[in-house]
């Protein structure tokens, strides 16, 4: 055998080893992804063996002439930028607590993981019911402490909806970056930590300058997941409001859903669908080219 | 600079006790090595010095204040890390500074103690570097240059040589010593290198299982090491243990050779022999035929390995032995300077 052909082995059966799931991303991803641009320059309402070519009208239409789609942007961005900060935040705090010799350490880590194993729907279920006006558990509890006045319509009320399910994807989605945090403390130098303490630093200090710094690779996975997971939120706004009451509660992912699979306009949701992809890697692509130019401060 | 006073020191691990009362005094200015094999104690000891473990019993005082309780910043101690300890985000002045930004100076104060310890360690060219664009050498001064910069009591070592390859170590070495004749500080160091603990300690601490064996300079731990542990320990090659008895004739060593009872000793009944590899003899008057197992030339001398009377010697010879593997080597193992050693106890007799 030649040299070059024993040097190209190795790249070969690497190529080889990727084709299954390169096949598979190519045609249920990346396929799925171009036709979805490829629709929203089109008219069809998915049961048409043909669709025609409109140029931009679908973007001009979602942009100009849908006030649910505004609607449904300013949601999606709000829950994004509390979705980035509020549970992580938690999650955190719940790592660091976790991550000391606390009494039941073990039991407790698998208790406020147990959500993330729940099907987003079932979760709606469950939150669906606490927030029975008449039956939940919100509601009774407060009018057993004597708060009857407080009493709200949880989900039906529109100034209250969106954050009424926000609790819900908190309560759910705590316990995911809860566990990349502790991996993250794990792999904290404890000799760096004795270091810090020698060197005169109390614990405020030994947080800042040693704990928080080796952190940062974690913090950046947690954030570029956290921002990725809100931009599409889906299915816990679907399961507990449909978009509702009065679109109040309404979502880019789900209107794009909804205009394809409810109203049959294909064209339309895949124009928001595009819109929201564009609005995600307008976020992440600088800011992963930024954690890439930085490899010391990112480590 | 400062004394340290470690009294009776005990620490358990549970109903475990791994230090069983380790008294060491170590005077204002000394360099001060505890030496041992691994799981001796030796770091779990100095580790305590710093504050980083409880004392379970017993008294540990800098400069003549018991320091049992207090918190590691306040023992005024800097200690020195086997990985270094640096800290990745920040460069290397920052580094260096860092202890001193806690505590509040001002930062032209800062600046100039950070410059003067990277003069003393070579380090200016260096100072705006982060650790990972740093060698170990470099990281090892790095980490020394911090413990400078804070003007301590006491220094700390832990095996910070321990991740250098041999040649830099080498060079670490003169450079430690140079630099504690430098600054006359206190220094406490670990390591499990006995020859890092002969070549640079004032005082040497043997440790073994949680007891202190000996503490000598380290001619007197050559010279005269207290017991068998000691003996074997310290020296390298080690030091050639053989069965003896002492009779009317003098010294039966292994029941093949008989050697006079060297001056100045004196002992009866079962003995250890001890005598270093190169007390041992090629030729002579009274020489034994020893079975040639290994020739290890290292240039400047020869080691053999050997079997006598069913036990292996090693003999190591200034001159250049030509001589092959299962060859017969005569041999003298008659010494002024043999050890004798209780057979029992391993005491020194």
């Amino acid at each position: 055998m030649s040299k070059a052909s024993l040097s190209m082995r190795p790249a070969l059966q690497g190529y080889v080893l990727l084709a299954p799931a390169l096949l598979v991303y190519l045609l249920f991803a990346v396929y799925p992804m171009i036709d979805v641009i490829r629709m929203s320059f089109a008219s069809w309402n998915g049961l048409s063996a043909e669709s025609r070519f409109v140029g931009i009208d679908n973007y001009r239409a979602v942009l100009t002439q849908d006030p649910v789609f505004w609607g449904a942007l300013w949601n999606t961005l709000w829950w994004t930028a509390l979705a980035v900060v509020i549970p992580n935040l938690i999650s955190f705090g719940l790592a660091l607590a976790l991550n000391q010799n606390v009494p039941g350490r073990s039991s407790l880590r698998v208790v406020f993981y147990l959500p993330v194993i729940i099907a987003s729907i079932a979760v709606a279920t469950i939150w669906k019911w606490m927030y029975d006006p008449f039956f939940g558990l919100f509601n009774s509890l407060l009018t057993s402490w004597g708060l009857s006045d407080w009493i709200v319509d949880w989900l039906g009320d529109r100034k209250i909806a969106l954050w009424s399910v926000f609790a819900a994807h908190v309560w759910q989605s705590v316990g995911f970056s809860m566990v990349l945090f502790l991996a993250g403390l794990q792999s904290v130098s404890l000799t760096l930590i004795e270091a810090a303490r020698i060197d005169g630093a109390g614990r405020w200090a030994v947080f800042r300058h040693v704990t928080l710094p080796a952190l940062t690779p974690t913090i950046t996975i947690v954030f570029v997941l956290s921002l990725i997971n809100s931009l599409k939120a889906f299915d816990i706004v679907y399961g507990m409001t449909g978009g509702g009451p009065a679109q109040s509660t309404q979502m880019l992912a789900m209107w794009a859903y909804t205009q394809s699979m409810q109203l049959g306009d294909f064209g339309r949701g895949a124009a928001i669908s595009v819109i929201l992809l564009l609005i995600t890697l307008a976020v992440v692509v600088p800011y992963m080219r930024w954690m890439f130019r930085n490899p010391e401060d990112a480590r | 600079m400062a004394s340290v006073q470690i009294s009776n020191v005990k620490k358990s691990y549970g109903a475990v006790e791994i230090m069983h009362g380790v008294d060491v005094p170590i005077g204002d200015g000394e360099f001060v090595i505890l030496v041992g094999p691994s799981g001796c104690g030796k770091s779990t000891l100095l580790r305590m010095i710093a504050g980083l473990e409880v004392v379970t019993s017993g008294d540990i005082s800098i400069d003549g204040k018991r320091v049992n309780d207090l918190e590691p910043k306040d023992r005024d101690i800097a200690m020195v890390f086997q990985n270094y300890a640096l800290y990745p985000q920040m460069t290397v002045a920052q580094n260096m500074g860092f202890a001193l930004e806690i505590a509040g100076r001002p930062k032209a104060e800062i600046k100039a103690e950070v410059e003067k310890a990277a003069e003393i360690l070579s380090l200016t060219p260096l100072l705006a570097r982060k650790p990972a664009q740093l060698s170990g050498g470099q990281r090892q001064r790095v980490a020394m240059g911090r413990a400078i910069v804070r003007n301590p009591k006491v220094f700390l070592f832990d095996e910070p040589l321990s991740n250098l390859d041999a040649k830099l170590r080498v060079k670490m070495r003169a450079e430690i010593k140079a630099l504690h004749q430098r600054l006359g500080s206190t220094i406490v160091y670990v390591t499990h290198d006995q020859i890092e603990a002969m070549t640079m300690a004032d005082k040497i601490v043997v440790m073994n299982a949680g007891r202190v064996e000996q503490i000598g300079t380290p001619l007197e731990l050559y010279d005269r090491p207290a017991n068998l542990f000691v003996a074997t320990f310290m020296g390298s090659p080690a030091m050639n243990i053989l069965p003896a008895k002492v009779t009317a004739d003098g010294i039966s060593i292994a029941g093949v050779a008989t050697v006079p009872m060297p001056a100045g000793l004196s002992a009866s009944g079962e003995v250890s022999y001890g005598l270093r590899p190169d007390h041992v003899t090629i030729g002579g008057q009274d020489a034994v035929s020893a079975d040639v197992l290994v020739v290890e030339p290292t240039g400047s001398e020869t080691h053999i390995t050997a079997t006598l009377g069913g036990h292996e010697i090693m003999i190591v010879s200034r001159d250049r032995v030509d001589i092959a593997p299962g060859s017969k080597l005569p041999v003298s193992l008659a010494s002024e300077h043999a050890h004798l050693f209780d057979a029992v106890s391993g005491r020194r007799l």
